[in-house]
């Protein structure tokens, strides 16, 4: 009886929420709207052939600003939660097999991510996505050959010293914008004369490389506080 | 290109559904990756690149390493409740 009046309800609400798309209102085109301007003088403004980064990083960086913030947030929260101890676990890992496929392909994973991180300006990505395709790597490890060796590898304090590093050079250089051109996060300096380049686009590729470095050692730092606890389980059973 | 969209649409409710219905945890979480897989094509489909980039790194990839951390956690938690008090 309970059932088959939520299943009804459910129909219901579906049945409503998709023939009230009929009740939108037509487009109207504005003139002078924004999309508009991104649009024709995106380029010349900024100098970045991808206009997603364009917005992203020079019209509402200060957004993306309060982004980071929120990760940085929740890293902290999650560490203070799952009380971050700095004792190696050791564990296993995976067969011989893995290790060795794994060991050939990890340069290429690391490479890739770079390339996403510093052509975020001329192709798609950027710094969010090759972040986590960084802070895959430490994950990997952790699976793969036990998480005392990315321990060695990595210890905690380095990821924490890279985090905070990142999301300082943000500001630094969102205060070098204050200094010479009077306002928060401005793009000094954009090179309008050669767009295509890689060092192109102003001050654009700096902050993706601070807030990928930022986002990668954040991921890392949750999955290895996250999984630590475990493996100290399975070491007193045996 | 109309039915290649409806084909994806599709399957994305078909793999929904399937992570509804079983009860183990790891079928579960393979259906969200499946369901991850096709909303990226159907983006990349719509011509919007950099949310297909980060769909796939983010939904295919590290949300289902995190959801088997988490309920490798419970589980342990819930088979022996030994309250240790070392160091």
């Amino acid at each position: 009886m309970k059932n088959s009046i939520v299943i009804l309800l459910l129909i219901l609400l579906s049945a409503l929420l998709i023939f009230s798309f009929d009740f939108i209102p037509e487009q109207e085109i504005v003139v002078d709207s924004t999309a508009e301007h991104i649009i024709t003088k995106g380029l010349q403004e900024t100098g970045s052939l991808n206009l997603v980064t364009a917005i992203l990083y020079d019209y509402r960086a200060f957004d993306s600003m309060g982004e980071s913030t929120v990760i940085f947030a929740t890293v902290s929260a999650i560490v203070l939660l799952l009380s971050f101890k700095t004792l190696p676990v050791s564990s296993q890992g995976l067969s011989f097999i893995v290790k060795n496929t794994f060991g050939f392909l990890a340069p290429f994973i690391f490479l890739f991510g770079l390339y996403v991180i510093t052509h975020g300006h001329l192709s798609p990505g950027g710094g969010f996505q090759g972040g986590v395709i960084l802070g895959t790597i430490s994950i990997i490890l952790s699976i793969v050959y036990g998480s005392a060796y990315d321990y060695r590898k990595y210890p905690p304090k380095t990821k924490t010293l890279l985090e905070t590093g990142g999301a300082l050079l943000f500001l630094f250089i969102g205060g070098l914008g204050l200094v010479l051109k009077g306002h928060f996060l401005a793009n000094v300096n954009p090179l309008i004369n050669e767009p295509g380049r890689l060092i192109s686009a102003g001050v654009i590729p700096y902050i993706n490389i601070g807030i990928g470095f930022k986002i990668g050692a954040g991921l890392a730092i949750i999955f290895y506080s996250m999984i630590q606890k475990t493996y100290v389980e399975e070491e007193l059973k045996s | 290109m109309i039915f290649l969209e409806y084909l994806l649409i599709a399957l994305m409710v078909f793999a929904a559904l399937l992570a509804v219905i079983f009860e183990e945890e790891l079928i579960s979480i393979i259906c969200l990756s499946i369901f991850s897989f096709a909303l990226t094509a159907l983006y990349l489909l719509y011509k919007a690149p950099d949310v297909a980039l980060t769909e796939a790194v983010i939904g295919s990839g590290l949300n289902t390493a995190i959801f088997m951390a988490a309920i490798s956690q419970v589980r342990s938690g819930r088979k022996n409740h030994v309250s240790r008090e070392d160091e």
